[in-house]
């Protein structure tokens, strides 16, 4: 689909509200994921409450409200003795996922028919997934902080099975550790409206008492590109960090 | 269709409000800096560092009993900033700039920009607002 046939199609959804099947797809038939990303921040929405952007249009399909996670009680616990001050991304380790999704920076989403590649900018993290319908992930993973990614399309659906993480990263806000059960499943679901719907299941029967589902809205930030962000350059804030433990 | 359509609508709307929240990466903001404390401080660019995660730029301003005490001034990372129009030859070594910003929580030299007013009177956000 052009540009031009992309935003006819947008504007058409917009006015009826039905309009399932005006998606941009790949010659193969797929929806067509490329492009740029972004879940929020300041450079995606401008500044909060002082209309320095044009307020977004309500989605067509939002992500799912985020619950607290359902922590075992021994977890609720140990969650609880973490601060800011522990938090891997203030030493810009790879914020794994779901929470990369969640960074106000954006990422990019390369589409083949074999494999889908995501370039995020914060941290520099990337994923290499192929497309393998049995979802079946390599048999010699090390533990890592990004995990090991692997997709099937559910119909319309990009679905990517993530395993294989280790326990240093955050799942979302502060404290919110896991263990290396950690099991994630992401589903990336294309609108009429040109947004992504987002949606985490996690899973982690170590340390969770059900599943935690979290979702993102994903819009393409105007005129953005990925760039470089070196986060060890000039990373001056920990000694700061005044917490109590 | 109608009532289905409301209804999506009606959720979509929720879900815009959950979507616009600010999102923080890198460090917790309310860890390092007074969100209440917002201080208004005239003073003289003596360097810019544009670099990751965030920007700094230092200005030297005169205390109460006319000292000069050397502040830095933390901001959004350079990517955010040349994306919301505040570029690196927006922060002149030897301008005079007037910057609202909020306290360290460890009592340091330390801000967390919020706003600068250049010399030419325009006015730029440099950081996220304290309540975030």
């Amino acid at each position: 689909m052009t540009g031009s046939a992309r935003y006819l199609a947008i504007a058409v959804c917009s006015a009826t509200l039905t309009c399932a099947a005006t998606i941009p797809r790949t010659v193969d038939g797929k929806p067509d994921l490329s492009g740029v990303w972004q879940s929020g921040g300041v450079s995606l929405y401008g500044e909060p409450g002082l209309g320095t952007r044009p307020a977004a249009p309500p989605p067509v399909n939002p992500p799912p409200k985020r619950e607290p996670l359902p922590y075992q009680p021994w977890a609720e616990t140990r969650s609880k003795t973490f601060t800011p001050a522990d938090d891997p991304d203030l030493r810009c380790l790879l914020a794994g996922i779901p929470r990369i999704t969640s960074m106000p920076m954006p990422f990019e989403i390369i589409q083949t028919p074999k494999k889908i590649v995501i370039t995020y900018e914060s941290y520099h993290a990337f994923r290499l997934i192929p497309i393998n319908d049995k979802l079946q992930h390599p048999n010699d993973l090390v533990p890592t902080w990004m995990g090991d990614s692997v997709a099937r399309w559910d119909g319309d659906t990009l679905v990517v099975d993530v395993t294989g993480f280790n326990d240093k990263t955050w799942l979302s806000g502060t404290g919110s550790f896991h263990s290396e059960d950690l099991h994630v499943v992401e589903r990336f679901q294309l609108n009429s409206d040109d947004t992504i719907t987002y949606t985490a299941t996690v899973t982690d029967p170590k340390v969770l008492t059900k599943p935690w589902v979290t979702g993102a809205l994903l819009r393409r930030p105007p005129n953005t590109r990925v760039e470089e962000y070196e986060c060890n350059e000039n990373n001056q804030d920990a000694p700061h960090m005044d917490v109590k433990k | 269709m109608k009532i289905p359509n409301r209804n999506k609508l009606l959720v979509a709307c929720v879900g815009l409000v959950l979507s616009a929240m600010p999102a923080l990466a890198h460090h917790s903001f309310a860890a390092e800096y007074e969100s209440k404390d917002l201080v208004t401080l005239t003073g003289v660019i003596t360097k810019v560092e544009w670099t990751n995660p965030h920007i700094y730029f230092y200005i030297d301003v005169k205390d109460a009993s006319g000292n000069i005490v050397n502040w830095a001034v933390e901001g959004y990372p350079p990517n955010t900033l040349k994306r919301t129009g505040f570029t690196r030859d927006d922060l002149k070594i030897g301008d005079k700039v007037t910057v609202t910003a909020y306290r360290a929580k460890d009592s340091t030299t330390r801000l967390a920009g919020r706003e600068v007013t250049f010399p030419d009177g325009s006015k730029k956000f440099a950081g996220p607002a304290g309540a975030q």
